[in-house]
């Protein structure tokens, strides 16, 4: 008897049906990412009871700021109150970054070498890139709660004065979107990493936030590093992003990429970029990461899946 | 009839093939020590993308807070608390992820049982964990201090160079004996010791004051100096490496900060093994050492 893919009939048959191995396109990819997102943050949150969790997750975006906070309180004491807000705004939107490169890399080290399950997500009919970001969406939910109470401790208990009437909603919102959309990139970059490397990848998302926090802006004015770091800084998504969030929050606040000394005023002329540079550099910036990123991952899936990687545990 | 098992001779019983000398126990051991260390030492022959990731990263994460200080236009030496801070950071990093959560990992990776199967004691495991972890945090603390003490052109004063080293040395041991303490506690926990890892970062640098005298936190300030061996050794460290005040008074002077250390040590040690033991016959009674996943 040879083995035939034709229909079969009868009652206890089945129709086999070529349609469900090409899927349902979008649909299909929505219920992925959805069932991703749901799956990741019962990971990140069902390990213990709601208030402790609450805790664990500010503990550590308003630990960072608290660092600058008193740095800034020893050398400057009450008059380096301006900068405060400077500071506690960039560490707290810094948790987005940390919780969206770290959410993807980690669901590619969670999956193989934890709970071992990257190899039959892979061969289920699930794309694994929509999965991840299904899994990264969930740590950026969890970065999202430490950035809104980092800031309201900023505002509340450091002090730092806010206006909410004179936010800029519409730039707000179309900052945190572009610049979302290039932190998820950086994160698919490091999955595509972690994809090669080994266990004590883990703290390799933290590695690269932490290299990225030199160059963006976050604490300090790019000013202050030499030229061609503060040019390596206007090539990164993540200054653009948060000079736009600082722009729409803190209205005439200091700019992170202007100001005397910068390569920004000294190319351009002006003193600070405006919401429109910001933004269009943010478009600009975001899609070369992003297009980077999908040509990284394609490139280290087939070489994983050459290599035998997808299934391999390195415990060291 | 003879046994031959364990020791490598004929013996009358299985009984007479356990009973090992104190030597043989002490070879073993420090058999154990050694084969658990190999893997990590040898792994980063294998795997040279540490180099980038675990070095130059954490470098420039280091350089961040420099040039926040460059910004603030502080004194140099300020410079010089950041650069050690970033050294020492290394080893506390190592102490969290590599020591206090291993043994969680172990279990996930099914070596848990096969380490309390293993004629041995599990305290050597975690040594040779410490020892295996510290090649790895030495390079690259090292190279933080020189490479960003050139660059960042950071001048250090020291008088009493043998009171630094043994603070330096102190302060590993006391961090490692913490981490010995943490590893026991994590046996017995699972995903909580992962997050746990987590929230031993900043909270834990902003109560020891990685980048500024610890003096300025005031009584939470000296409740870290009392209790975690990374506000302790980088307190004393800082006063032995940068003479002449800057900021706050300390404290203490270092060398009671070296007596808290000692303390420290002898404290972390023997809770460590009391810890171990004690939660090892809770784990097998409620059958936690193989459960894995949770």
């Amino acid at each position: 008897m040879t083995a035939s893919l034709t229909p079969l009939d009868g009652e206890a048959g089945f129709r086999f049906d070529p349609e469900r191995t090409v899927g349902r396109g979008p649909a299909d990819r929505l219920r992925s990412f959805r069932t991703a997102v749901v799956l990741g943050w019962k990971m990140e949150a069902n390990w213990t009871d709601p208030v402790l969790f609450f805790i664990y997750s500010v503990a550590k975006p308003v630990s960072a700021a608290l660092i600058l906070v008193v740095m800034l309180d020893v050398i400057a004491g009450a008059s380096g109150h301006d900068y405060r807000g400077y500071v506690v705004v960039g560490s707290a939107l810094w948790s987005f970054v940390m919780s969206g490169i770290a959410g993807l890399a980690w669901s590619v080290l969670d999956d193989r070498e934890r709970y071992r399950m990257l190899k039959y997500v892979y061969v289920s009919p699930s794309d694994l890139v929509t999965v991840l970001l299904g899994r990264g969406t969930a740590r950026i939910a969890v970065g999202a709660m430490g950035a809104a109470i980092t800031l309201v401790v900023g505002v509340v208990v450091m002090g730092v004065s806010f206006d909410l009437l004179a936010v800029d909603w519409p730039v707000l919102l179309a900052v945190m979107v572009l610049g979302l959309a290039a932190i998820v990139a950086v994160g698919l970059i490091l999955a595509a990493i972690c994809l090669q490397t080994r266990q004590e990848s883990w703290s390799y998302p933290e590695a690269v936030a932490g290299a990225l926090f030199l160059v963006s802006g976050a604490v300090f004015p790019l000013s202050v590093l030499p030229s061609a770091v503060q040019a390596i800084g206007l090539a990164n998504p993540m200054t653009w992003w948060l000079a736009g969030v600082r722009l729409a929050l803190f209205p005439g606040g200091t700019s992170s990429i202007g100001g005397p000394g910068s390569l920004f005023t000294n190319l351009t002329g002006a003193a600070a970029p405006d919401s429109p540079t910001i933004l269009v550099a943010l478009l600009v910036t975001g899609a070369v990461v992003t297009l980077g990123a999908a040509v990284v991952f394609r490139w280290s899936e087939r070489r994983a899946k050459d290599r035998g990687l997808i299934d391999q545990t390195t415990g060291s | 009839m003879t046994t031959r098992a364990f020791i490598g001779r004929p013996t009358a019983s299985p009984r007479e093939a356990a009973d090992w000398s104190r030597r043989r126990i002490l070879a073993n051991n420090l058999r154990s020590v050694v084969g658990r260390a190999y893997p990590r030492v040898r792994g980063m022959a294998r795997e040279p993308s540490w180099l980038f990731f675990e070095i130059l990263l954490p470098f420039l994460t280091t350089s961040s807070f420099v040039f926040v200080y460059r910004a603030l236009q502080a004194p140099q030496e300020y410079v010089g608390f950041v650069v050690l801070g970033g050294a020492m950071t290394a080893f506390w990093l190592n102490v969290v992820w590599m020591m206090a959560a291993q043994l969680y990992w172990e279990k996930d990776q099914g070596n848990l049982e096969l380490y309390f199967a293993a004629p041995m004691d599990v305290m050597s495991v975690l040594f040779g964990m410490a020892i295996g972890g510290l090649v790895m945090s030495a390079t690259r603390a090292a190279v933080v201090l020189v490479v960003a003490s050139l660059v960042y052109g950071v001048q250090f004063s020291v008088d009493q160079w043998g009171l630094l080293v043994t603070v330096f040395v102190l302060a590993l041991a006391a961090m490692y004996g913490l981490g010995m303490v943490l590893a026991s506690l994590f046996l017995m926990w699972g995903r909580e010791a992962w997050h746990l890892t987590h929230v031993l970062a900043e909270p834990v640098y902003f109560v020891s004051g990685l980048n500024f005298p610890v003096a300025a936190l005031g009584r939470l300030g000296a409740l870290a100096l009392a209790t975690i061996p990374l506000a302790t050794g980088l307190d004393a460290m800082r006063q032995l490496a940068f003479a002449g005040h800057l900021g706050p008074a300390p404290f203490l002077p270092p060398l009671a900060e070296a007596g808290i250390l000692v303390a420290m040590t002898g404290i972390f040690l023997v809770l460590a093994r009391f810890m171990l033991r004690a939660l090892e016959r809770r784990a097998r009674q409620e059958g936690r050492l193989t459960v894995r996943w949770r």
